[in-house]
């Protein structure tokens, strides 16, 4: 299993429990669809966290991990990095869609999440 | 009279020429050529500036007389300015595309996490990745490791023939790639002083890219399902009533007119805008520069 699928399915994961996650408990729920060591989990976990996508929090003698944002709010912001990535920012990313102007695409994001 | 023509020719081609090709249509028909000619006109501009600044110190000298060892220093101080002029455009460039390489990195990043790989299985493209939401956005993030990005919302409101409709057009931009091109313009209009500093080429490429991957798009689909989805993913954003119209409208507007079945692509145009191209940055080092060289040098200290 490619490592990005991994990381995608911990995050999965995570986002879905909705408190923070010990390694073994990452480890437990990922475990009941396949094989997986339990050292592969660690490494995972601590590539997210140095990426800043997780969160570390140190509570008794484990790590627990948390997503620094949740799914929806992540994806708000990727979207609107999408949108606003003007060409007098720098032209990054390409569209096939037109831009919204960002206060207006701010606010309808905002309205998408609500609505969820 | 070289630094003279070179820097009316310069001015033309910076002031003048991307005023009328913006505003021109027939590029609408020749898409690529017109891209190439923009290339050209922007090159051409530097490499004229670039003369202006070596000609004019040494022929306002030479008319004036001055002995050798003045004729030398200020061929060498000529020369230090086109060299800070050359330096420039590539920091520019450097800076460009180190920002827009670690933007993207970072971009991709967050969409391979947020994947809906359930989605898109049935889709096809390894490199696509789909996020939640329902608002309508399809976009691609180039670089060595490209992604194809659709929202849920594409999914929702586009058929198939029109959701590959808009594969075919992004992965037409990343196989071109069309970021490479984005970049060397938008490099150049920063590190363009700012009072001659003009939006025009950068839109208008801009917009050009797209019709490229737009006749990418219609001869892998067909022009229907792509104007459908053009049309649809442009319908105001139904999540917020107060969303303004797509600020550049008139650009989709001509995006789907070139889809019509009446609006044919010209190889006529195409071969003469590339001429155009070609020659404007062969003729004028033909015309004024080598015969300028050859008077120059021999006043070369070196």
């Amino acid at each position: 299993m490619a490592l990005g699928d991994l990381e995608r399915e911990v995050m999965t994961q995570l986002w879905g429990a909705g408190e923070p996650l010990t390694v073994r408990q990452v480890h437990e729920r990922l475990s009941r669809q396949r094989d997986l060591a339990y050292t592969t989990v660690m490494t995972v976990l601590d590539r997210l966290a140095k990426k800043g996508v997780v969160t570390q929090q140190k509570a008794d003698r484990a790590y627990r991990y948390v997503p620094a944002q949740t799914r929806e709010e992540m994806t708000a912001s990727v979207m609107l990095d999408a949108l606003t990535a003007s060409d007098d920012q720098d032209a990054a990313l390409a569209y096939f869609v037109g831009q919204l102007p960002p206060d207006a695409l701010a606010a309808a994001i905002a309205a998408a999440t609500k609505r969820k | 009279m070289t630094a003279l023509l070179l820097g009316a020719l310069g001015l033309t081609l910076s002031l003048v020429v991307p005023n009328a090709l913006a505003k021109a249509r027939w590029p609408d028909r020749a898409p690529v050529a017109a891209v190439l000619l923009w290339q050209s006109i922007t090159l051409s501009a530097v490499l004229s500036a670039l003369g202006v600044v070596l000609a004019a110190p040494e022929e306002v000298t030479r008319a004036a007389g001055s002995s050798k060892p003045v004729t030398e220093a200020v061929l060498i101080g000529a020369m230090a300015v086109a060299a800070l002029i050359i330096l420039r455009l590539l920091i520019s460039l450097a800076g460009v595309s180190r920002r827009s390489r670690a933007r993207r990195a970072r971009h991709r990043l967050l969409v391979d996490l947020l994947d809906r790989a359930e989605q898109r299985r049935e889709l096809g493209p390894e490199n696509l990745r789909v996020l939640d939401g329902p608002l309508p956005l399809a976009y691609c993030v180039p670089g060595r490791e490209p992604r194809v990005v659709l929202s849920h919302g594409v999914l929702q409101v586009l058929d198939r023939p029109q959701i590959d409709a808009v594969l075919a057009h992004e992965q037409a931009h990343l196989r071109h790639r069309h970021e490479v091109v984005m970049e060397s313009f938008t490099a150049f209009y920063r590190a363009v002083p700012r009072p001659l500093r003009s939006r025009k080429p950068l839109d208008a490429v801009h917009l050009l890219l797209e019709m490229i991957s737009d006749d990418v798009a219609r001869r892998v689909v067909g022009a229907e399902p792509l104007r459908c989805a053009l049309e649809q993913l442009s319908d105001p954003v139904p999540l917020a009533e107060d969303v303004k119209t797509d600020p550049r409208g008139d650009a989709r507007r001509r995006r789907l007119d070139r889809l019509d079945e009446s609006h044919t692509p010209s190889v006529a145009l195409n071969a003469l805008a590339g001429v155009a191209a070609a020659g404007l940055l062969v003729l004028p080092t033909v015309i004024l520069v080598l015969p300028w060289l050859d008077r120059a040098l021999d006043a070369w200290p070196l």
